[in-house]
């Protein structure tokens, strides 16, 4: 089952292509699972982006091949070319822009017109923002086309695991599926460095100055 | 893929979705997966601490906090070593954000302008392979934060006094090999007594090497 230009694992592995609006949030969903980070700033992803995602799950290792592909069509590159030998998929809008719903079913129409019959989940990004403009009531796209919907926040990290289990699920035919601790390896022993220790103290101190990038009043889930 | 459901043509009227309720299409799946027994990696470890937290890492290049995952931090101590070590796992996915030893030398200090925060500095495991993180670490509460911080410093301590008991028993070992040596050496001299010539020479050659053994023990002693 390998894809072209992917490294081949001993473990199953997926190909996942997000699409969706420029702005809505692909980029910074995925990165948040690779790092941890929350990416404030907007860069427009040009033509795709692939990045290797690995779940633990009762079931073994799995991996997803993120695809997340350019939202502006100015950059969109090969376009619907990056979707060939999609497995599943991610279809991502910002319910704080009316317009990102609103053009749901055309990135839906053009990616089934490459890959039939895969699983597909509908995610509304951004759902901390008090002021959203498209209420959760309004969102029906899904049950007309048989996706699944996911509101998520790739800030909060709400639901923010959801999309990756119910592509998971449904790849493997498990409604049990579900995901499990990764192994803590047993560290190994280090040598203490005094020059060095003097440094990261130094460095230490300096960084205990600079503020955190988030607010304090954040939920703690 | 089917046409537009009749019953959800009205949109004011569509109900929420629920997160257990399945809207997606029946797709035939791809891969058979087996159950798999899970290993943790901490089965041979007690928590001894346990507190929910969001934890960041010093991102030099840009010179500013970056968040590394929100989740659980845990002290494991290693029921036959007695070794303790920090691991933190995200919320959700399970994935480790941290990993790595608490040693002697390191200590925890207060992040400048937030009593819920705290900083050090870690060779983290948590990749698979060793690297110097500087790392920050938030709690809900100032209790909680203090109770990280208070749980670090003595960890940190009762491993200091951990390898100094390794130390001891390390220097009484040696004391105890040069005794024996010397016994031997005394035994020997007294086999060879008719001859004073090679008597000497032997007790110098055995005083010499004793002086050599100990030179190269006492850095590991002193590590």
């Amino acid at each position: 089952m390998a894809l072209p230009n992917q490294q081949t694992v001993d473990y199953p592995s997926f190909k996942l292509v997000i699409v969706g609006d420029g702005g809505t949030g692909k980029t910074t969903f995925v990165k948040r699972h690779l790092t941890g980070e929350f990416e404030k700033k907007y860069e427009p992803t040009i033509g795709v982006e692939v990045h290797p995602l690995d779940f633990f799950t009762n079931c073994g290792k799995i991996r997803f091949y993120c695809w997340d592909t350019a939202g502006q069509e100015k950059f969109g590159g090969l376009r619907d070319g990056y979707y060939i030998h999609g497995q599943c998929a991610i279809i991502m809008f910002d319910v704080t822009a009316r317009l990102t719903y609103k053009n749901v079913p055309t990135w839906h129409r053009d990616l089934c017109r490459v890959c039939e019959n895969i699983p597909i989940v509908l995610c509304g990004n951004k759902v901390d923002v008090k002021n959203r403009q498209v209420k959760a009531k309004q969102v029906t796209f899904h049950r007309k086309k048989n996706l699944q919907y996911y509101e998520i926040s790739a800030k909060s990290n709400y639901n923010f695991e959801k999309p990756f289990l119910y592509l998971a699920r449904k790849l493997a035919g498990d409604t049990n599926l579900h995901f499990v601790e990764s192994p803590a390896l047993a560290p190994p022993e280090v040598q203490i460095d005094l020059a060095a220790q003097q440094q990261h103290e130094a460095e230490l101190l300096a960084a205990a100055s600079q503020p955190l990038p988030d607010d304090d009043d954040d939920q703690f889930e | 893929m089917s046409s537009a459901d009749p019953e959800h043509r009205e949109e004011e009227e569509a109900p929420a979705v629920g997160d257990d309720e399945d809207t997606g299409a029946h797709v035939a799946p791809i891969v058979k997966l087996e159950e798999v027994a899970v290993t943790t990696g901490e089965e041979d470890e007690d928590a001894i601490l346990d507190l929910k937290s969001k934890l960041y890492r010093f991102d030099k290049d840009g010179n500013q906090w970056k968040e590394r995952g929100a989740g659980t931090v845990k002290f494991l101590k290693h029921k036959a070593t007695g070794k303790v070590r920090l691991l933190m796992r995200q919320s959700k996915t399970l994935k480790i954000c941290a990993n790595h030893l608490i040693l002697p030398t390191m200590s925890v200090q207060e992040h400048a302008g937030n009593e819920k925060s705290c900083v050090w500095h870690a060779r983290d495991f948590a990749d698979g392979e060793l690297k110097d993180e500087l790392f920050c670490i938030r709690f809900p509460s100032i209790e909680n934060c203090k109770s990280f911080m208070e749980t670090f410093q003595e960890v940190a301590e009762s491993q200091k006094a951990e390898d100094e008991k390794e130390s001891a028993d390390a220097a009484g070992l040696i004391e105890k090999l040069s005794v024996e040596e010397k016994a031997d050496a005394e035994k020997k001299d007294e086999e060879k007594s008719e001859d004073k010539t090679v008597e000497k020479e032997s007790a110098s050659g055995k005083e010499s090497k004793a002086v050599e053994d100990k030179k190269a023990e006492e850095p590991a002693s002193s590590a």
